[in-house]
């Protein structure tokens, strides 16, 4: 109920919109001002200071008085257009990886002739803007808010805070925008994945396959290994009742082989997340070590290619799999 | 960012703030510094020793002191300021004690917060300065300060690069005269309150010289001269001539053979004149307007003979029957009210004997000379109260009686003294010693206290009346004429009277020099001048700053609003309204490049015509894009070879020269292509 009126509060006081696309102008009517703490106590000092001019009647003191009250409310009006008049637009982002930080480039321009200073930004839901930006007069301010990204997919920028207490710090004002801004978060890859996948992978017959013929050591067991790669005489060195581990042996695979790396063959029962998780390291794996890859998800399928921008095709379906596509 | 990076920008943060706490702490100096001159000597100093203190902390980067070692110094102080004041409560302790706050709060600052704290405390301590000054220069040094406090508290908002001091001074100095215009506003339209709201402590006021209710002619061989305002006069009508200022104030009845006082409480109220008192008054009123300064004493003085006529805001006036005026509380403000004189006044014609008795009235004993010498003059004049004053005066234009502020103390028969043996003496000397005389001559006469003559500023009509113009004389009662007023001192020294005090006395040069003195008495001469503009300067401050009151307030706003109503006036007004939005108008046109404005013209029109412009279309492809338009082929010429230039304008490298050519030729093709 309290958080119904509060979202109702905040929808009709100060107009948050869900999205808005393009450039923004700040315009009065969005900018919101209320006196600050100090504020609140310049505006005591100013009736003390009142009271003592009327008692003992010193014109001089009636003068001081009005000047530093004006000069509040000259603050105010100023704070008001140190915010009021900026135009705001979304900037480039990055794709990240589930885990990582999602940043957000935000444009600040200011078209006025006048300097602005001090303005702070902040996603709203995180409480009072942490990060500061001066704008000159006619030019261009950029700045990367980060938030963190937890699930693959696309993740929207929150709704930004603007704020600002310049010059005197008596007044805050504060706006909001919905950036009209989202980065794409790839799923997060798996550490320690399975050697990558070859054509040869799939045969019953295992070993002497071209590309698995070169031993690089042993790792420790996944889900999903295939049982003719795990590393016996390892294992039985240790026995598992005394904290033995089952290990995997781990192959490099020769620059011959055809790699395609294909969502459905790996096993359901490992969970869909896991899957993508895998398939996203092996992209990566892949990619690093200059191997070309076909890949292939549900109906997407490309063919084997190198690159940034095949591997960039290939994390968006990773990311975007099972989610309406945005 | 590595390490070195890391230390630099450290670096550059700690030498900002540093920076930014000297500013502050010169905003504090500029803040104490007034109050050096009433604070007890060792407060100033502690303040400055902690504030030189501060800046050494801060110029070194050292540690501020830890609180273990700030209380006690900050209890003494306070020990410190009983002793020195006997009280902590009260007017000049408070002050002592607020100095003392903010010098110490400099040492104590670790937060924003505490930044706020010394700011705010310091515009309160600016306000107390006010109990002991309120001068021209005050005011210069308040705006003064106002705008470096104002630097400091802007300077600590920065998050990013700083502006230079002198930038930073500028955003002040605009904040602060952008507030002025609503400043001036408030200060003439908030309804002003006659104050004070609660009792003033006993030493809200310093101690004030003004006339006394008592007069020893004598006891004092010098009269202490002060160049102190006792009030300005501005008159409705013509200024009567200098001889003819006498400014009643006191009147003295009773002697004692030493000192002349006032005769018991014979007050009553406006509105109730005790029937005896018969006045007339004739010729041509005097109106008159006086701002009295604050004396600490209850008398009101007018021009002989008139009494205040109108309501003084915050006082109440009464009248003797000695043709006194006085308030109920003494005067602590500049107060100002309106009075009327007449200088042909007949007041008392008839007076009945046992009246007549309490002007007739002298010590036993006394100054047996002068009583045999008044019965001697009564006798010669056959008790012609006027034939005998004649007498009285004509004496002491004859026997060598000298005009000296510096005359010989007297013994006990004082008016024995000076008539007989030292013939030197002041106005006192000589009003005392005519009104022991008249009553010897069984004349009623009484002595009356006050100021004559003043200072006329030519440049704002302004009469000055000083603390030196203070003035007695002498006033006999005459059968059908009533009270008279009989100046001895001008018998003696006519200048005294005609001009002014300084005219009277013999002259000496300041350093020895004569032509300081010409230059200083020469009323054209640019000293005087300047000394004129600065009197006129500081009176229409005191008028118009320091007592604008609830009174001043209502007429001014009155009469503004009268102006106001007048259609002119508002026709004047808008006028000028327009005039200032015009100017407005064509700066921004000015403002506008005339380049990116011809530019903007072609694409306004090519839009007209149909063509899709997206806001990412370059001159270069709005070039291409018009090939494919219907247009007359030499239009079509024009406007490319105007979208080439602009290109060429906007990216290419031009010297000065070239830019000015080509920017001129984009102007004719604009026209071509229309």
């Amino acid at each position: 109920m309290l958080a119904a009126a509060k979202s109702f509060a905040g929808r009709w006081l100060f107009q948050l919109r869900d999205s808005e696309p393009g450039e923004v102008v700040l315009t009065r009517r969005r900018v919101f001002i209320l006196p600050t703490r100090p504020g609140m106590a310049f505006c005591g000092l100013l009736l003390l200071m009142l009271i003592g001019a009327i008692n003992y009647n010193l014109g001089l003191g009636f003068a001081l008085t009005f000047f530093t009250g004006s000069c509040a409310i000259a603050d105010m009006v100023m704070t008001a257009r140190n915010l009021a008049q900026l135009r705001l637009a979304p900037g480039r982002s990055m794709p990240v990886f589930a885990g990582e930080n999602a940043q957000f480039e935000l444009r600040l321009r200011n078209p006025t002739t006048r300097d602005r200073f001090a303005i702070w930004l902040g996603f709203q839901r995180d409480g009072e803007p942490l990060l500061a930006t001066d704008v000159a007069a006619g030019s261009d301010s950029a700045v990367q808010l980060s938030t963190p990204a937890k699930e693959r997919g696309w993740c929207a920028a929150p709704r930004v805070r603007l704020a600002t207490r310049f010059p005197l710090g008596l007044f805050g004002a504060w706006s909001y925008w919905q950036p009209d801004l989202k980065v794409l978060v790839y799923p997060y890859p798996e550490q320690n994945a399975p050697p990558l996948p070859t054509t040869g992978a799939a045969s019953e017959e295992g070993h002497g396959q071209v590309g698995l013929d070169n031993f690089a050591g042993i790792r420790s067991y996944q889900p999903g290994d295939p049982m003719r790669h795990l590393a016996w005489r390892q294992i039985a060195r240790h026995d598992p009742a005394h904290g033995g581990q089952l290990v995997t042996k781990h192959f490099e695979g020769g620059a011959t082989a055809e790699l395609t790396l294909d969502f459905d063959a790996l096993p359901a029962s490992i969970g869909l997340e896991l899957r993508l998780s895998r398939m996203t390291a092996w992209v990566l794996a892949a990619e690093q070590r200059g191997l070309p890859y076909a890949f292939r998800i549900g109906d997407q399928r490309y063919p084997a290619a190198l690159g940034e921008a095949h591997q960039a095709a290939c994390l968006r379906a990773l990311a975007l799999y099972g989610k309406e596509a945005a | 960012m590595n390490t070195a990076a890391i230390g630099e920008r450290l670096a550059k943060r700690l030498t900002r703030d540093k920076a930014d706490t000297l500013l502050l702490l010169a905003g504090a100096l500029l803040v104490i510094a007034p109050h050096f001159a009433h604070l007890p000597v060792w407060t100033s100093a502690t303040a400055i020793v902690t504030l030189l203190w501060r800046a050494a902390i801060t110029w070194r980067g050292t540690r501020m002191p830890p609180v273990s070692l700030l209380l006690p110094v900050a209890l003494m102080a306070m020990g410190g300021v009983y002793l020195s004041f006997g009280t902590i409560l009260g007017r000049d302790p408070g002050v002592a004690m607020l100095a003392l706050l903010l010098a110490f709060k400099l040492l104590e600052m670790h937060a924003r917060r505490d930044l706020y704290v010394v700011c705010f405390l310091s515009f309160f301590l600016m306000l107390t300065n006010f109990f002991y000054s309120q001068s021209i220069l005050t005011a210069l040094g308040m705006v003064v300060t106002i705008i470096v406090l104002l630097t400091a508290q802007i300077t600590f908002q920065y998050t990013g690069t700083v502006p230079p001091l002198k930038a930073r001074l500028r955003t002040a100095a605009k904040l602060f005269f952008i507030a002025s215009p609503l400043a001036a506003v408030l200060f003439i339209a908030f309804p002003r309150i006659q104050g004070p709201l609660w009792g003033l402590p006993g030493d809200a006021r310093g101690g004030r010289t003004g006339i006394s209710e008592t007069m020893s002619p004598g006891s004092m061989s010098s009269l202490a001269q002060s160049g102190a305002v006792a009030f300005r006069v501005r008159f409705e009508d013509a200024v009567p001539p200098q001889q003819l200022l006498y400014w009643r104030g006191i009147v003295l009845s009773q002697y004692d053979g030493r000192t002349w006082t006032r005769i018991g409480r014979t007050v009553f109220t406006r509105g109730e004149r005790a029937p005896k008192l018969t006045m007339q008054l004739r010729g041509q009123p005097v109106r008159h307007q006086v701002t009295m300064e604050p004396s600490g004493r209850r008398y009101l003085f007018t021009l002989e003979l008139g009494a205040p006529d109108f309501y003084i805001p915050g006082h109440r006036v009464i009248s003797t029957d000695e043709l006194e005026s006085q308030t109920i509380r003494p005067i602590e403000d500049r107060i100002r009210y309106d009075a009327t004189a007449y200088p042909d006044y007949r007041v008392q014609a008839a007076l009945e004997l046992e009246e007549q008795n309490k002007w007739l009235q002298l010590p036993r004993g006394a100054n047996p000379r002068a009583l045999a010498l008044g019965g001697a003059l009564r006798d010669a004049a056959n008790g012609d109260g006027a034939r005998v004053a004649q007498a009285v005066l004509q004496m002491f234009r004859e026997k060598g009686f000298t005009y000296t502020l510096e005359p010989p103390l007297l013994e006990r028969n004082a008016v024995d003294g000076f008539l007989f043996d030292t013939r030197q003496g002041f106005c006192e000397h000589f009003a005392g010693a005519f009104v022991v005389l008249m009553r010897a001559a069984g004349i009623p006469a009484r002595v009356v206290t006050g100021y004559q003559g003043g200072e006329m500023n030519p440049v704002d009509g302004f009469l000055t009346v000083r603390q030196s113009d203070a003035h007695a004389w002498g006033e006999i009662w005459l059968p059908n004429r009533g009270w008279v007023r009989v100046d001895p001192t001008a018998a003696v020294s006519p200048e005294r009277i005609r001009s002014s005090l300084s005219r009277a006395l013999p002259d000496t040069a300041p350093f020895g020099l004569q032509g300081l003195l010409d230059l200083q008495n020469d009323r054209d001469s640019w000293l005087s001048r300047l000394r004129y503009n600065i009197h006129a300067l500081n009176n229409a401050w005191n008028q118009w700053v320091l007592d604008y009151n609830a009174e001043r307030q209502r007429n001014f706003l009155q009469e503004l609003s009268a102006t106001l109503s007048s259609w002119r006036t508002v026709a004047a007004l808008l006028s000028l309204a327009a005039l200032a939005w015009l100017f407005r108008l064509l700066r921004a046109r000015v403002r506008r490049d005339p380049v990116e404005a011809a530019y903007q013209s072609l694409r306004l029109q090519l839009q007209k015509l149909g063509m899709q412009l997206p806001p990412d279309a370059g001159p270069h492809t709005l070039a291409q894009r018009l090939d494919g338009v219907e247009l007359p082929e030499e239009k079509k010429q024009a406007m490319k070879a105007l979208l080439e230039l602009y290109g060429a304008l906007k990216y290419r490298a031009m010297d000065e020269d070239e830019r000015t050519r080509s920017a001129k030729r984009l102007a004719e093709l604009l026209t071509l292509a229309r």
